[in-house]
């Protein structure tokens, strides 16, 4: 380990450069991101997304659930754009309605999630000592509370409650996020800018608000595109369980799940919900590096 | 330091009788039992089974013969696998996972460092488009996917590699499991890495030292590095803590004998001891781990006061 | 994986297949699923069936060389029924003379009504004549025991290393959760004719079988997933084997309750409603045939078929619909009720197709909903449930194993039925040595069950197995019991 170090290595900052940004930063901000082209595709891409998930099921002649018994497994083609399952539905609707359900609960259960990340990791890092510590073991207890059971008992207390997707993904997705705001935030409030920020007699609050979050914002922004697709693909394992969107309607994950028993028959009934979800969880990833490059900071002088 | 440890090491035993409880009342509340089926049997018989696994007394004692257990290192007997312990279970199953788990994550860690550092380098180049969207595939391609898939390519089509089985961890077997698992792991460390390095690349002290006309490699290696596995680290804290107790679709996939499998029987079959005492397992390396993550930050930034 | 290897105290089909190479008992089964003499090598019944004899053959051996004696299956069936082992499928004994009192607890081990007289002879008592005693025989409850080796080892006594039985086969190894291998028993009777050496077991998934199979590292699957039927088929030709199971998937309803408690047009509507021929051609791709009645296909047996299932399905559904309106249901008032299945099988797609028949049929609104099985199991026992799946699997090739389920009192009559015709009838057959007037009781019995709509059969399930084209020496039977013993391995290229 080099303890000694340059002095001119050392990071250096103004208090004023690693802090919140100002109105004008927020214009330039808005500006940057204007220009980054393959987020405005992204942005794009997933906007055509929903418009395509909210309108085909209106237009089109098929439901989601009514079987066809003469068209069962039909390949893409004219009279089925995506083709056909194994009860002879129309793919492309219950792929339509699949992204419908996973983008509601992707985006719900991602934004709990990381809120209540972002809260308990930036507030034990933050305080730090015996604070971080018992919130810290607490994380650690609740890793390791089986899930399965945990699930049981929560259908089996509550019924079949659609938002009790959202508590099982909740409960268990926030963890990560904290962790890592935690680790951010142990090594950030060490920085000059905040000791000098403290020396300025700043509130903790402030100083939380202003300087400690949105240093943050990279890190988790990053991490939350990350959480997306996990979440998804969680909700499926969940209505293996007998939790989650209630047979006939299938979320992505579902449908990819089964989609891979038939992996190897009718390849068309997986990679079309894979290139679907593929589709969401880049669009997500490519606005969140363009927001990460936006509010950067440092980037903003 | 020491004190540092010791304080942990020292708060690790109420964590794992808190873990250890939290595990058995969730699992004990969970409707039926383990001896319930389809055919009920005779009560004498059901009251026979129970009184051999103590599950006729009262639920605290049951609870604290099981504690005393522990203390003892004895997970107890395993309730489906009738013959068997469960500290047989976990003494055979572990090895498999610990093995594939951490092959599958020093490759994660070695080749989604380099790729995600590179990208952050060559920002908005090609170098960093392809492997980004590669990590995206990576992402949203769940394991149920590319392990099935990767078996049909290379076992079933080409005969290059089998299809699965243990055999003792020979290195034929294990290199399909290990690339299906790492699969993730390396998208996710890439995309953090790129990240955390751009956030890194872009602030005043790297900027010096390349103003001062330091190579790119050492400033890579020397500065920006230390703060960029900051989150890594915390993320893998847990994800070490989870692959080592098994990844329950890498082994039905591919056949391994390990404990992750456990997991999911034993909660349907409500193999209390079996759940309970995988839970313990993994307590105890969530904890170790996150303490070593913890101890990394304080290395990796020596500003970091750790405190206990 | 086999819960256990130890044949009196497993439950699952699993461990079954194992052990069924590695124990014989008074009866075993032929290369084609047949009864046939096993350790005993003839036996006698007395006129009113109630008494049988076995005579044991003197050169059966255990695998350490110590004889098998008449001894040893008194051991192992007191041992099965003491409720002290707790051995969950100790009622599989029932038949005999004291054995369910000596499960409850209520009589001391040695009123159970067997015996051996001298060490090559066992003498059974029977409460009621029971033709299919020969294949209970057969089964892995009722065979005989290593009592040394249990009494000295206790719990570890199926360890590889103090392993003793008295099949084709013993346990070489086993790698718990990879393997399970087994070599030929040179002290077996029949050695001579047992032709492979060593066969060895991995206790793999579903898909993952599959995958296995086509790679060339098994060459005998037990299973394959119905929805890849057709796929496999045009892939692997031959090699994919399926034939009928003795089992059936059904739904059953509530009858202690609304809304099919009293109103039996109802039951009869959604009975009436179902396209069975759908389901099992389309949705199950021909792999299992449509059931109309409670028993499946057995020698012995005629089904009795509803006259509804040959009519055309116009009138079929015209016949429903007047049903459920007459049942007091329409537009206005929807039938609006839960289909409760397990989590875990393979019937999302069955039940998806269920649903959407009845609202297209006759627009009532079916929900399934699947539970994990505990949970579902505790809802049936409360009698919450209110449309269930209650699927069956036989436990011997008998109508009385089917026929029990709606038994009064029986433990798994999760419906509730109670008739007492039907009670009546199944005594009678209970009571009657002669084989063809029993099996008509048990015809009119399921008749009756018919006509009262109790249930809803859907299909009979099928054995389905993928098996290399160089394998031979085994043939498929319905109760899916096919041992290793017969088979060997042609020379082959290729995998």
């Amino acid at each position: 380990m080099n303890a000694v170090r340059d002095a001119a290595d050392e990071p250096r900052g103004d208090v004023a450069a690693d802090a919140a940004p100002t109105a004008g930063q927020w214009r330039r901000s808005w500006e940057r991101l204007r220009r980054h082209v393959p987020a405005l595709v992204a942005l794009a891409m997933l906007g055509l997304v929903v418009l395509l998930a909210l309108l085909v099921p209106l237009v089109s002649p098929f439901d989601y659930a009514t079987p066809d018994w003469d068209a069962l497994y039909v390949p893409p083609g004219t009279a089925h754009l995506f083709g056909t399952d194994g009860l002879g539905r129309d793919l492309l609707v219950r792929v339509m309605w699949g992204c419908s359900v996973s983008l509601l609960v992707g985006i719900a259960a991602s934004l709990v999630s990381v809120l209540i990340g972002v809260l308990w990791g930036g507030t034990a890092g933050y305080v730090g000592g015996r604070t971080d510590s018992l919130m810290m073991r607490m994380v650690d207890i609740l890793y390791t509370v089986p899930f399965i059971p945990l699930v049981i008992v929560l259908t089996v207390l509550f019924g079949r409650n659609f938002l009790l997707v959202f508590v099982a993904i909740g409960a268990v997705s926030w963890l990560d996020i904290a962790r890592i705001v935690r680790g951010q935030t142990l090594t950030l409030k060490n920085r000059e800018f905040i000791e000098a920020a403290r020396a300025l007699g700043l509130s903790n609050a402030t100083m939380i608000a202003r300087h400690v979050v949105p240093n943050l914002l990279g890190v988790v922004i990053i991490y939350a595109t990350l959480t997306v697709p996990t979440v998804i693909l969680f909700e499926a394992f969940l209505s293996f369980l007998g939790l989650g969107v209630h047979a006939p309607l299938a979320s992505l994950g579902t449908l990819l799940s089964d989609g891979a028993h038939h992996m190897k028959s009718h390849p068309y009934l997986l990679t079309i919900p894979a290139v679907f979800l593929t589709l969401i969880v880049c669009s997500f990833s490519y606005v969140g590096d363009a927001l990460r490059d936006a509010l950067d900071p440092r980037e903003l002088r | 330091m020491l004190r540092f440890l010791g304080g942990r090491l020292l708060i690790a035993i109420p964590t794992m009788l808190v873990i250890a409880t939290l595990a058995f009342a969730l699992l004990h509340a969970t409707p039926g039992g383990p001896f319930d089926s389809a055919k009920v049997m005779p009560p004498a018989i059901q009251h026979s089974i129970e009184a051999k696994y103590h599950l006729d007394e009262p639920l605290w004692r049951q609870y604290l013969r099981y504690l005393n257990d522990l203390a003892h290192g004895d997970l107890g007997p395993s309730f489906q696998y009738r013959n068997t312990s469960v500290n047989e279970l976990i003494r055979t199953g572990f090895p498999v996972d610990a093995v594939v788990g951490s092959l599958a994550l020093a490759t994660a860690m070695l080749v989604g460092g380099i790729v995600g550092t590179v990208a952050a380098l060559r920002r908005n180049d090609w170098w960093d488009h392809v492997p980004m969207f590669f990590a995206v595939l990576g992402i949203s391609i769940p394991v149920f996917v590319t392990g099935p898939l990767l078996i049909l390519v290379f076992a079933v089509q080409l005969h290059w590699l089998p299809s699965g089985d243990w055999r003792g961890g020979e290195i034929r077997y294990l290199l399909l499991p290990v690339t299906a698992l790492a699969l993730p792991y390396t998208a996710y460390i890439a995309r953090m890495v790129r990240g955390a390095a751009i956030e890194v690349f872009t602030s005043p002290f790297i900027r010096t030292a390349r103003a001062k006309g330091l190579p790119t490699r050492v400033v890579v290696l020397r500065h920006a590095l230390r703060p960029v596995l900051i989150p890594v680290v915390s993320f893998l804290g847990p994800a070490f803590a989870s692959v080592l107790t098994g990844s329950i679709i890498i082994e039905s996939v591919f056949g391994l004998p390990g404990i992750g499998r456990y997991f999911l029987t034993g909660a349907i079959n409500r193999d209390y001891t079996l759940v309970v005492g995988i839970t313990v397992l993994y307590g105890a390396l969530i904890i170790s781990f996150n303490l070593l993550a913890d101890l990394c930050y304080g290395w990796l930034d020596p500003r970091v006061r750790l405190q206990s | 994986m086999p819960r256990t290897l130890d044949p009196s105290l497993l439950t699952d089909v699993d461990a079954q297949k194992v052990t069924d190479d590695l124990f014989e008992g008074l009866t075993t089964l032929g290369i084609d699923g047949a009864i046939v003499p096993g350790v005993a090598k003839s036996w006698q019944v007395s006129t009113d069936g109630k008494e049988w004899v076995f005579h044991l053959r003197p050169d059966a051996r255990w695998s350490n060389g110590e004889p098998v004696t008449a001894a040893d299956f008194i051991y192992a069936w007191q041992r099965e029924v003491d409720p002290k082992t707790g051995a969950e499928y100790a009622q599989a004994l029932a038949p005999i003379v004291g054995a369910l009192d000596i499960a409850t607890g209520h009589a001391p081990l040695s009123s159970l009504g067997a015996d051996a007289p001298d060490p090559l002879t066992v003498r059974v008592a029977l409460n009621s004549p029971t033709p299919y005693l020969l294949a209970l025989l057969a089964d892995s409850y009722m065979q005989p025991l290593p009592r040394a080796t249990i009494e000295r080892w206790g719990d570890d006594w199926t360890r590889p290393e103090h392993w003793v039985s008295n099949g084709p086969f013993v346990v070489k190894e086993e790698v718990i959760g990879d393997r399970i291998t087994l070599a030929k028993n040179p002290s077996y009777w029949d050695a001579a004719n047992v032709r492979p050496t060593r066969v060895i077991y991995f206790p793999v998934e579903t898909l993952t079988q599959v995958s296995r199979f086509m790679a060339g590292d098994i060459q005998f699957s037990s299973i394959f997933p119905s929805s890849q039927f057709k796929w496999l088929r045009s892939q692997l030709g031959n090699q994919v084997v399926v034939g009928p199971y003795l089992g059936i998937q059904q739904l059953v309803v509530n009858m202690l309750g609304p809304p099919f408690g009293m109103n039996r047009d109802l039951r009869l509507a959604l009975n009436l409603a179902l396209d069975r021929r759908i389901l099992a051609g389309k949705v199950r791709e021909g792999i299992q045939e449509p059931a109309f009645s409670l028993i499946p296909p057995l020698e012995g047996y005629q089904q009795q078929v509803p006259p509804w299932a040959t009519w055309s399905d116009e009138r079929r559904h015209a016949e429903a619909r007047r049903l459920y309106a007459a049942a007091g249901y329409s537009a206005a008032h929807k039938l609006r009720v839960q289909l409760d299945y397990p989590t875990g099988e393979d019937n999302r797609d069955v039940y998806d197709a269920i649903a959407a028949m009845w609202r297209t049929n006759l627009g009532a609104e079916v929900e399934p909903y699947n539970e994990e099985f505990r949970v579902l199991l505790q809802n049936l026992r409360l009698h919450k449930a209110v449309l269930f799946q209650n699927s069956w699997i036989g436990d011997y090739p008998d109508p009385f194993t089917f026929m029990q389920l709606f038994q009064t009192g029986f433990d798994q009559n999760f419906g509730g039925y109670s008739d007492p015709t039907f009670d009546g009838l199944l005594a009678q057959a209970a009571a009657e040595p002669n084989p063809a007037r029993r099996m008509e009781f048990f015809e009119q019995a399921e008749r009756r069950l018919n006509e009262d709509g109790v249930s809803i059969p859907v299909m009979y399930y099928a054995s389905r197995h993928l098996v290399k084209p160089y394998v031979k020496g085994w043939q498929l039977n319905i109760q899916d019991r096919i041992v290793s013993k017969y088979m060997y391995v042609l020379e082959h290229e290729g995998r």
